[in-house]
């Protein structure tokens, strides 16, 4: 029974609930500390950290976005700065009052969602790289501090707007307010970047590709995450309009949004508390020195900027943690549990066409790559393809798992056509894809790995942090066989080449696929695992009914295994058939050892 | 109608001028220098020492250079070498590095605006209109700096190493490039460039501290949209730089200026290779 994995249940339990009582303990700690700071301190300092405050929130913003999904943004003051105008215009325009407060909320949130929402689609679209979302990001705030220039008395232009009557509380009760939120919003980003969503967003940040071939529309994951964070950092600029009553350019501006940047690198990136830390130390420290020694204040950041990244990539959180490890060894979460997903009904027909190709071309200008491939493959069926370097092999499996590859011709896969389609929705129709070298998850947990390969069947949770986790036979039966099972806790990128090759193949069956694709999962394994990997295999396709095609160089192993073979030949079908009729054919014999005329001729 | 095209060819000419250097970086390093803007503001600044030293024109220009090629020599040695492998934090550290040079120049020169005379001063006659003769001037200049730009990728031993690397780096290294060499070259030049072309702008608009700052952004999407070849860029250049002018002239400058970020990012949204033949 693969139930019975480590630590009992009620170990398990025990241990959640001490955390748990922890985390609620030191929650009340911090908002009693929040609530008492006032008294301790002066008014100078109030002031400065309650602006801090609403930074940090922003700084939380770029942390998800940057330190979690993985793209460098310096566009999230331009939503800070939506949040800012939309309180200062709708109270200079209409006055202070209850419905205006709520039109303010309204319209910082709404324009933050839609601003952010055109940002989204013109950074993340299937090709676009992190450069480029980048760049796009910097454009964001430039266009909008444009924008308020050119608005006339409506935005105040340069001078941004001032004197509008706006909330009268005292400063300590800002303080709590501001301090309140901000840990709430703390709050809420550490159980959520905790969650098995929040594994989701940091397997964006480790290997989009893979995320996309195991079915998961990385865009729009990309999208959702900007659009939230944007309204976030819209409601913390709503807050520090609120409570200065100016709104000006320069917080709307790209040079903000890069001190946000560097707020969040020198505190940790990828850790929330790193993004506090950061953004509360810089606020306060620019506060004191900005005044006495303003451009050596600047050069002073911008040093430190360099020094962090170069030196200590991770920030001072990640200094810390470096220096706690010493102390006591790090705990990576409750412990995982197998446990098999009951099986889907027996699928439709049991030898149906599960791959159907019809004159397939590849063309790059007038060199085709591809020519007139044409084939099917039923379910059950184990099918080789063989050729020489060059064959186009490789590019045949990825005309096969994206729908944009090919130049000409007709793909289905499990009855679907795959029409234009990007990969993500092509695993939908029941494909699965290992690529030749080893596609995982790096930063990620063995377990969460898995888990990530299960998005699309099993929607994670927002919240919580499951402790079983669901896997179909298969992936259950590789990860026992390979050894995985006794290393679930472990980040993948801790792990053996052929182990890396083992995870990433329970990843894709973790699909429950009809379809597998196997691009020369042997090269570079051990002769036991490469058996191991033959076993695996032929249990596929005989007890699972899987149709595999597999790219391989090595001839006996392909000849062991296989149930058919293809040979591909200057981008041709050159032959199609049974093991023993390829095997021993001349043009098998040509392609490999190049001693064609005589052997053929003497054939023949 | 006249002056305005013109305007189109001589504004495209400084911008192919600016993102050249910008674009063999991206090409070599596939990372986009963010200390670009501070390097044509070094060039500026070194045209001001220069021209106030007394010395001619044609030695200021080279002095931009050289000044802008030991920047970026630095800098490739000192900082972006060691985040090869982490590109995002690459253009990040250059980032900061831009910040710092652009608080070192407001230290020792002041962020009071200065003005540089222009070598070549008053008006040509060209079809029937007078029109800076400087400007004309910038025409030429761009065409030097891309035929020089293909002679040297084409034509020197140099120059075949960068196009391997630009191919394929892993290869070219097996073949026994030594590609850290061309990445610190192609730094080199690349910032000489940008430094040139703050030498180049100096008549044109005042020297301060940020005057890199605007250019910065339009050159990033010039390069992002051109795909990465020198003739793509100039198509770039020309279409887009003159749709600038266009807007900038007849709708207004504030918006002109956003012109070519903004259909920039609409041209690679809808055709991801840009400009670049598929």
């Amino acid at each position: 029974m693969p139930d019975a994995r480590p630590l009992s249940p009620a170990a398990a339990t025990q241990f959640g609930v001490s955390r748990r009582w922890s985390a609620v303990l030191l929650a009340i700690l911090v908002a009693a500390g929040i609530t008492l700071a006032p008294l301790l301190l002066d008014t100078y300092m109030i002031n400065i950290l309650i602006r801090a405050f609403f930074v940090a929130i922003a700084a939380i913003t770029v942390d998800i976005v940057w330190g979690y999904c993985g793209t460098l943004t310096f566009g999230q003051s331009a939503f800070f700065g939506i949040g800012v105008y939309a309180l200062a215009i709708i109270f200079t325009e209409y006055g202070f009052g209850s419905w205006q407060i709520l039109l303010a909320l309204a319209t910082a949130v709404i324009a933050a969602a839609a601003v952010a929402t055109v940002t989204g689609w013109l950074s993340f679209y299937p090709g676009s790289t992190p450069l480029y979302a980048s760049i796009v990001s910097l454009v964001v705030p430039i266009v909008l501090v444009q924008v308020l220039y050119s608005g006339g008395t409506f935005t105040g232009s340069s001078s941004g707007l001032v004197g509008f009557e706006t909330f009268d509380l005292e400063f300590e009760n800002w303080f709590r307010l501001a301090g309140l939120c901000l840990a709430a919003v703390a709050v809420v980003a550490l159980i959520a970047t905790r969650s098995d969503s929040g594994r989701v967003l940091k397997a964006l940040r480790d290997n989009d590709e893979r995320c996309t071939y195991l079915g998961i529309n990385t865009s729009r994951y990309r999208i959702v995450v900007l659009v939230v964070t944007a309204i976030v950092a819209a409601l913390a600029g709503f807050g520090y309009a609120a409570f200065g009553g100016v709104a000006a350019p320069e917080n709307a501006s790209f040079t903000f949004g890069t001190r946000l940047i560097i707020m969040v690198a020198l505190g940790g990136r990828g850790t929330i508390i790193g993004a506090i830390v950061g953004a509360l130390s810089i606020e306060v420290a620019s506060a004191y020195l900005s005044g006495s020694l303003p451009y050596v204040w600047e050069l002073i950041i911008g040093i430190a900027l360099i020094a962090v990244i170069l030196a200590f990539p991770d920030g001072l959180v990640g200094i810390v943690k470096r220096l706690m490890r010493g102390v006591q060894k790090k705990q990576r979460g409750p412990t995982t549990r197998l446990r098999p997903v009951a099986k889907a009904a027996a699928n439709a027909e049991e030898n149906a066409v599960a791959i159907e190709v019809r004159g397939l071309g590849k063309h790059f200008g007038s060199l085709s790559v591809l020519d007139g491939v044409q084939f099917a493959a039923r379910r059950a069926e184990l099918l080789s393809l063989v050729g020489p370097n060059g064959a186009g092999k490789t590019t045949l499996i990825r005309c096969l798992s994206d729908g944009r590859e090919r130049s000409t011709g007709f793909v289905a896969i499990a009855g679907h056509s795959i029409d234009r389609l990007p990969p993500d929705r092509v695993v939908q129709f029941g494909l699965g894809r290992k690529f030749q070298a080893a596609s995982v998850f790096e930063t990620l947990t063995v377990a969460e790995c898995l888990r990530v390969a299960r998005t699309h069947r099993a929607r994670p949770s927002l919240i919580t942090t499951s402790t079983v986790l669901e896997l179909p036979a298969a992936a259950i039966s590789v990860v026992e066989r390979s050894g995985l099972a006794d290393r679930l806790g472990e980040e993948a990128r801790n792990l053996s080449h052929g182990l890396k090759q083992a995870l990433e193949l329970a990843m894709v069956l973790s699909l429950e696929p009809e379809v597998l694709l196997l691009d020369e999962p042997t090269a570079g394994l051990t002769r036991a695992e490469r058996q191991a990997f033959a076993d695996i295999l032929t249990a596929l396709a005989s007890r699972d009914r899987l149709c595999i095609l597999l790219v391989e160089h090595d001839l006996d192993f392909v000849r062991e295994i296989s149930s058919r073979i293809i040979v591909l030949h200057q981008g041709k079908i050159a032959l199609d058939g049974s093991v023993h009729d390829i095997v021993n054919s001349a043009l098998v014999r040509e392609i490999y050892t190049g001693q064609q005329a005589a052997a053929s001729e003497a054939v023949s | 109608m006249l002056t305005v095209t013109l305007d189109a060819v001589t504004t495209a000419a400084l911008l192919f001028i600016i993102s050249s250097g910008l674009l063999i970086v991206f090409g070599v390093m596939k990372i986009i220098n963010f200390a670009h803007a501070a390097f044509v503001t070094v060039g500026a600044y070194a045209a001001l020492v220069g021209s106030q030293l007394g010395l001619p024109w044609v030695l200021v220009v080279p002095l931009a250079f050289a000044t802008g090629a030991l920047c970026g020599a630095l800098t490739e040695a000192t900082i972006v070498r060691r985040l090869y492998q982490r590109p995002l934090d690459a253009i990040l550290a250059t980032w900061g590095l831009g910040t710092v040079i652009g608080q070192l120049i407001t230290l020792i020169f002041g962020r009071e605006v200065q003005f540089v005379q222009a070598p070549i001063t008053g008006t040509v006659d060209l079809f029937g209109i007078d029109y800076s003769a400087y400007r004309i001037v910038l025409i030429a200049a761009a065409v030097i700096v891309a035929v020089v730009f293909t002679m040297l990728l084409n034509g020197t031993r140099l120059g075949l190493s960068t196009r391997a690397v630009i191919m394929n780096e892993m290869l070219a290294q097996g073949l026994g490039v030594d590609s850290s060499r061309v990445r610190l070259i192609t730094f080199a030049i690349g910032s000489g460039l940008a430094a040139l072309s703050g030498a180049l702008i100096t008549p044109l608009s005042s020297v301060d501290p940020n005057m890199g700052v605007p250019w910065l952004v339009s050159a990033f999407m010039l390069v992002m949209v051109s795909g990465g070849s020198l003739l793509t860029l100039a198509v770039s250049c020309i279409l887009l730089g003159g749709l600038q002018v266009i807007v900038s002239t007849f709708v207004n400058p504030i918006l002109g200026g956003l012109t070519i970020a903004i259909c920039a990012a609409i041209v690679l949204r809808i055709r991801p290779e840009g400009f670049a033949r598929a």
